[in-house]
């Protein structure tokens, strides 16, 4: 038994070596590490140049002055800012004489329309089939399951060519839509009513107007959920206030014999891509609130019962707040995939950010540019989308809360 | 027997107030909705546009005379996922008797055998692969060598008339394929650098996979399609191969995602286990940590195979003839224009049923895979 006696002397020995094997392997470490970035910068370099070289065979430069030209095309539908003789841009429809930048931006305002359209109805249209996959009633319960099964288990651009194709190209003409309440519905297009400001340069308007503004913010972002409702209570009794005041007007649309005047309108091609990506995006919702809700533990459906709540207020109000705080991440990322989906509109000619950016690219011949800011652009998308709904997570669940 | 199911209509049509309500609504409408479909698929739709058409839909423009070659890939293919099959469900008689319905509805439907003889084949070699590794253990030992080898046949009976006509269904279930199983391994290398101790590696893979995520995979497989022949003018690559590599490079950050999921299922201490047993980092992470974690997320990638066969339509963007695009291609006939319904409720079936398949089996495995852990 030699341990004890060369333990110390050991000890001291297999301290020095064990620092020398640290900075030895700090060393490799820290080389290994150079020796990533080394390779992925040469990568990079190699991918540039050959890039680089690639176009200069073809005669194209590597530049983005091509954004300042005139677009020289047009583009069916969309808004987009130009600089006006103002300091603020405007806020105008997109004519050919403008720039390709601003066609990029009409691209994203595009997208971001359906997009933000798209999140809010198949909020609600998902959460609806989601609760009702769990309804008592075996119709509704059966009919909920199938719906989504389907519309899960096919490609989303095949619906949207059938939504398009087989269902809103088969609207019935203008002469002969169907009026309900202001909405027609037509092949050449979906007419809502609008609100439309007629206040005017009248301070009363402006001042309620800006009101309202102020109260929406508040009943947003104030901490504090009195306040909050206080807000919701202010916002609405100005434009009430408003309405009555004359300073807004719903705006019917009327029809004429090819197309309607007034209201909001929405293009067929808008329609169809709204319709697939609401129902597709509905479904993945509903899968996603239903597995929370068969996640949620059993007891909390017990003890509603045990209190004598009803189905109703058990799902209400015992159900459902629960459940919107777990599903929250999950709901952005369908929302984040949602908005790419958009991009799917070129299928049917609808003129989101990847469209303007095709006809972009065959136009000016910038193509890799152009993938850029359209990457880019999608990137922004995303992150806004997260960072709203990492906000909204943190706005539910308050650190410190257990679920 | 009346008795029964009026007290189950009670219960479950008109038990409380507002399911009475919702019945009432919903049962009309499900019920007109479901005689509409009927009469319009039994009484008035012509299906015999889909039947006359059927081997543009499965092939696409494949040239006719040379058709030979595409049904002895697809009853390759058929083998080969045969065969992947009966390494988890075992093969049951009956389960060959609903396979073989297919050929014989198809043979009374057409009459000829132009379209029976290949789908007869095709389901025989499905079946004839699932058969052999449910009932001979030793096949599943050769199966990664054998489905590689059958690839290569496969591309090597489908070059000689051009790659460019490639199409049709069978175009649709190869990009899968292949996709799925090139995603697969740079799949786990990235995962594996997400977490690397490295610090620069992880911030490579992350931003890697983020980017891919937060991009549409129409974007990705276009941009690769305009980006390779300027890298790689000499190559000549096929537009297939652009897409497939498109295709591939957007799906292994997903994979990569599932793969995470799943390391970090892994407990702590099997890690620290394996190393006081003086494993190296290469050998924990290959035998030790990532066969646990690839048997928690076979469920979520087969779910993603699903997801890749559902995405592949949008290859039209690059000028491929896939299933869509070869219903539309028949549709564009001025001869056929008002089929449009027949077409489309067809390419929508049978993508249903096809993806339904997926998801069944899907859910069979996570419940097989999870009866062996604790």
């Amino acid at each position: 038994m030699t341990i004890h006696e060369t333990s110390a002397v050991r000890g001291m020995v297999d301290h020095d070596h064990l620092k020398s094997r640290r900075l030895r392997n700090r060393i490799r470490h820290e080389a290994i590490q150079f020796g990533v970035i080394a390779i992925v910068v040469a990568l990079l370099g190699m991918l540039a140049y050959a890039v680089k070289s690639g176009l200069a065979e073809k005669g194209i430069r590597f530049s983005f002055s091509f954004l300042a030209n005139t677009a020289g095309f047009d583009i069916s539908e969309g808004w987009t800012l130009t600089s006006g003789e103002s300091f603020l841009p405007d806020f105008t429809l997109f004519s050919p004489d403008m720039t390709v930048a601003s066609a990029f931006v009409t691209g994203i305002f595009n997208t971001a329309k359906v997009a933000i359209l798209a999140i809010i109805l198949s909020t609600v249209l998902g959460t609806m089939l989601g609760v009702g996959r769990l309804s008592t009633n075996w119709v509704v319960r059966n009919l909920c399951f199938w719906i989504v099964e389907f519309v899960r288990n096919t490609p989303l651009l095949i619906q949207l060519v059938f939504w398009y194709f087989a269902v809103v190209l088969r609207f019935p003409p203008m002469a002969s839509a169907a009026h309900l309440y202001g909405l027609i519905v037509s092949q050449q297009g979906v007419y809502v009513p609008a609100l439309s400001w007629v206040g005017g340069d009248s301070i009363l308007s402006i001042a309620l107007a800006t009101l309202i503004l102020v109260s929406a913010v508040g009943a947003i972002f104030d901490p504090i959920k009195g306040m909050r409702r206080v807000c919701v209570a202010a916002a609405v009794i100005c434009f009430a206030l408003l309405f009555v005041r004359g300073g807004v007007e719903l705006n019917f649309p009327v029809a004429n014999k090819f197309k309607a005047s007034g209201g909001t309108s929405i293009s067929p091609e808008m329609a169809a891509l709204l319709l697939a990506i609401v129902v597709n995006s509905a479904s993945f919702i509903a899968e996603t609130v239903r597995g929370a809700i068969d996640a949620l533990p059993k007891s909390q459906w017990e003890a509603a019962a045990s209190l004598g709540l009803s189905r109703r207020y058990t799902v209400n109000d015992i159900v459902l707040p629960q459940v919107f705080r777990v599903v929250l991440p999950s709901f952005g990322n369908q929302y984040i995939s949602l908005t790419k989906n958009t991009a799917l509109g070129i299928a049917v000619g609808y003129p989101d950010l990847f469209n303007i950016y095709g006809t972009i690219a065959n136009q000016t011949g910038h193509s890799l540019e152009g993938i850029i800011i359209v990457m880019a652009s999608y990137l922004i998308l995303s992150w806004i989308i997260s960072t709203l709904v990492y906000w909204a997570n943190r706005r539910l669940n308050p650190t410190g809360v257990p679920r | 027997m009346i008795a029964t199911s009026i007290k189950w209509t009670r219960h479950n049509l008109f038990g409380k107030p507002l399911d009475v309500v919702l019945s009432l609504l919903v049962i009309p409408g499900v019920l007109w909705l479901a005689y509409t479909i009927t009469d319009w698929a039994f009484a008035s739709a012509k299906w015999d546009i889909v039947v006359q058409s059927l081997r543009v839909l499965m092939i696409g423009v494949f040239p006719a005379d040379q058709a030979w070659r595409a049904w002895t890939a697809s009853a390759i293919i058929g083998a080969i996922l045969g065969a992947g099959l009966g390494c988890v469900f075992c093969f049951k008689p009956h389960h060959g008797l609903v396979l073989l319905l297919v050929p014989v509805l198809l043979l009374i439907v057409d009459g000829g055998l132009e379209n029976a003889l290949p789908a007869t084949g095709i389901i025989a070699s499905t079946i004839l692969g699932w058969a052999l590794t449910s009932y001979v253990p030793l096949s599943r030992k050769v199966l990664p060598a054998a489905a590689f080898t059958g690839f290569i046949v496969i591309v090597a009976v489908m070059a000689p008339p051009g790659v460019g006509l490639w199409g049709g269904l069978l175009l649709s279930v190869l990009l899968t394929l292949v996709t799925s199983v090139l995603s697969l391994p740079i799949g786990i290398l990235l995962a594996f650098g997400r977490q690397s101790r490295l610090s620069s590696l992880r911030i490579i893979c992350t931003w890697y996979i983020e980017v891919m995520r937060s991009v549409p995979l129409i974007l990705v497989v276009y941009w690769i399609w305009i980006l390779m022949p300027v890298l790689a003018p000499q190559w000549g690559l096929a537009d297939v191969a652009r897409g497939m590599i498109g295709f591939t490079i957007f799906y292994s950050a997903y994979v990569a995602e599932y793969v995470r999921s799943g390391l970090q299922a892994v407990p702590r201490a099997q890690t620290e286990a394996a190393r006081s047993l003086g494993m190296s980092e290469f050998d924990i992470n290959r035998s030790i940590v990532l066969p646990q974690a690839l048997r928690v997320v076979v469920a979520p990638l087969v779910g993603n195979v699903l997801d890749i066969f559902n995405s592949a339509p949008l290859v039209f963007i690059i000028g491929l003839t896939d299933f869509l695009r070869a219903g539309q291609m028949i549709l564009a006939n001025p001869q056929y224009g008002d089929r449009t319904f027949e077409v489309l409720s067809f390419l929508l079936v049978t993508y249903f049923v096809i993806g339904s398949m997926i998801t069944y089996a899907a859910r069979k495995l996570e419940d097989h895979m999870a009866t062996g852990t604790r």
